[in-house]
């Protein structure tokens, strides 16, 4: 019998335990650890954001559908990890914090044989005084968040309707924020309600990213072809803005929010400032805060994870500048060198390096996207882990494990541009591979076949459809396991 | 010199057409399934 622990409950780790599920004996067991209630369809918190849809139509609970599984279910915080045990444990533990509101503050112990961390990002809103729900702006990176992100724009609009010129800035809210994709389809959609409402002429929409150029994504952009052309994101993505009247401001570092205005620096090193009614700002990402210890009960968090608090797998760490990034520094089976049997998936892993060109302003100043694993690579992530631990745990440890590097991997992004069924859009995308490999594929480091960027209505039905495809399978409805990740 | 405003001011507008063929039921009925054969094409790499 084999037990394999699931730090986390979202995409990633949802993705590993369910497969986990259907491949393992019924001797074997799989506990998920988290510290949500709820699992929730992070997508399309944009439209909650903007009052198209409620909490209950992006979140569910997940204590039924993994009791429904045979899934143990530990609503808790790991804190701490001890790969080798400890003297008064011969087997790897975690620690935990319970989050159960019937055992909150306990402590606990869960011993493994397997451990899949999928803890997600820490919502790193103190790196940028003032910003976030806590602060003087708004985020829509949890489904609470985007609740109160539409009720302020719901009072801008209102404002609107009176006679009142409101400012609204969407973006990043720090140099080295992830998910532009996300900030981009959130501006898009404010755009669309507050033309829909019929006040576009009293908004100024302004989108304030970190991106060095519009259509970066934090994936360096896209080349594709068009009309036998090849063309950018950069030029496809000007296009758009230039059609919807959102002004861009792009290098930009925000150094701080506070109440009505926003502060930041830009590549060429100025110090601006932008005054706003309602504003919606990611937030950096780091690791959770776990620590781990050898058996002795020393600190080995250095080794086990990076300086953001990701945690550090097969990848090539080695510091080395932009022009020598090659795709083989990137992870192929996600397993600490020193613990194979510890797996780091979706968001927790610690990237080598950027995607995009790292650049800094001339007063020193990082401003470079952090490269994106969300979504599709999430959830591969999350079913290449699970498929390699079940194998380890059939045919033993030195069984050849499967790889899936996002050197290798392609994705499917559809940024909504407004919703509504007869008049919503999107920019649907496919990119492969992820991170781009200039020996494979020379000139833009991706197959022009595989890589297109489209804008209109269908992209719009693809989103919607997708929404509803993947709460299906996070529910494990039947035939869950047919819909890919 | 953040040049993106000038960027946009010259970036191509989709002309009427174009933006016809965004928001029509029949042609976009169409790309909805073009576009998810594209995509379909980009998972069967991840399977296979």
């Amino acid at each position: 019998m084999a037990r394999v622990v699931v730090l986390g409950g979202g995409i990633a780790g949802h993705t590993a335990a369910l497969h986990l599920s259907r491949m393992l004996k019924r001797s074997d067991e799989v506990v998920v650890v988290t510290p949500n209630s709820n699992w929730n369809w992070i997508p399309s918190n944009i439209w909650v954001g903007v009052g198209k849809m409620k909490t209950e139509q992006v979140t569910f609970a997940l204590g039924p559908i993994y009791k429904r599984r045979g899934i143990g279910y530990e609503q808790a915080l790991a804190t701490a990890i001890h790969p080798e045990g400890d003297a008064t444990h011969d087997s790897p533990f975690v620690e935990l914090t319970y989050t159960d509101p019937s055992r909150s503050g306990e402590h606990g112990e869960l011993t493994y044989d397997y451990l899949i961390n999928a803890t997600g990002p820490k919502l790193n809103f103190g790196a940028t005084p003032g910003l976030g729900p806590d602060g003087h702006s708004h985020s829509v990176c949890t489904s609470g968040h985007a609740v109160e992100a539409s009720a302020a724009l719901r009072d801008s609009i209102a404002r609107m309707k009176r006679g009142e010129r409101q400012t609204l800035v969407v973006g990043m809210g720090h140099g080295t924020c992830t998910c532009e994709g996300a900030a981009f389809e959130y501006a898009f959609n404010v755009e669309h309600e507050v033309r829909q409402a019929g006040v576009r002429d009293l908004a100024d929409i302004v989108y304030l990213t970190n991106e060095y150029e519009l259509g970066d994504f934090g994936v360096g952009g896209l080349t594709f072809t068009q009309q036998g052309f090849q063309t950018t994101s950069k030029l496809w993505t000007e296009s758009l803005f230039r059609e919807r009247g959102i002004r861009a401001v792009t290098g930009a570092h925000v150094t701080a929010v506070e109440e009505g205005a926003v502060h930041y620096e830009q590549l060429d090193g100025t110090f601006n400032s932008l005054a706003f009614d309602f504003a919606m700002l990611l937030p950096p990402f780091r690791g959770v805060d776990l620590k781990a210890f050898d058996r002795q009960g020393d600190d080995i968090g250095a080794e086990l994870f990076a300086p953001n608090g990701f945690m550090k797998v097969d990848a090539d760490y080695t510091a080395k500048p932009f022009e020598e990034w090659r795709a083989e520094d990137w992870p192929r089976t996600y397993q600490v060198p020193r613990f194979p049997n510890i797996f780091a998936v979706g968001i927790a892993f610690a990237p080598p390096h950027q995607i995009s060109e790292p650049r800094k302003s001339s007063n020193g100043t990082v401003i470079a996207p952090s490269p994106p694993r969300t979504g599709m690579p999430s959830g591969i992530m999350g079913k290449l882990a699970a498929t390699n631990v079940a194998a380890m745990i059939e045919q033993g440890d030195a069984v050849r494990v499967r790889s899936a590097s996002m050197a290798d991997m392609g994705a499917a992004c559809v940024a909504s541009a407004g919703s509504g069924l007869r008049h919503g859009s999107a920019a649907s995308m496919t990119m492969y591979p992820v991170v781009p490999d200039l020996q494979k594929y020379p000139g833009t480091g991706r197959s022009l076949k595989d890589t297109f960027g489209e804008i209109g209505l269908a992209g719009h039905w693809i989103k919607l459809a997708l929404h509803y495809m993947f709460i299906y399978k996070a529910k494990a409805r039947p035939g869950w396991h047919l819909i890919p990740e | 010199m953040d040049h993106t405003a000038d960027d946009i001011a010259s970036a191509p507008l989709p002309t009427p057409a174009t933006l016809r063929a965004r928001s029509s039921l029949l042609v976009q009925l169409e790309r909805f399934l073009a576009i998810n054969l594209k995509m379909a094409k980009i998972i069967r790499k991840e399977h296979h």
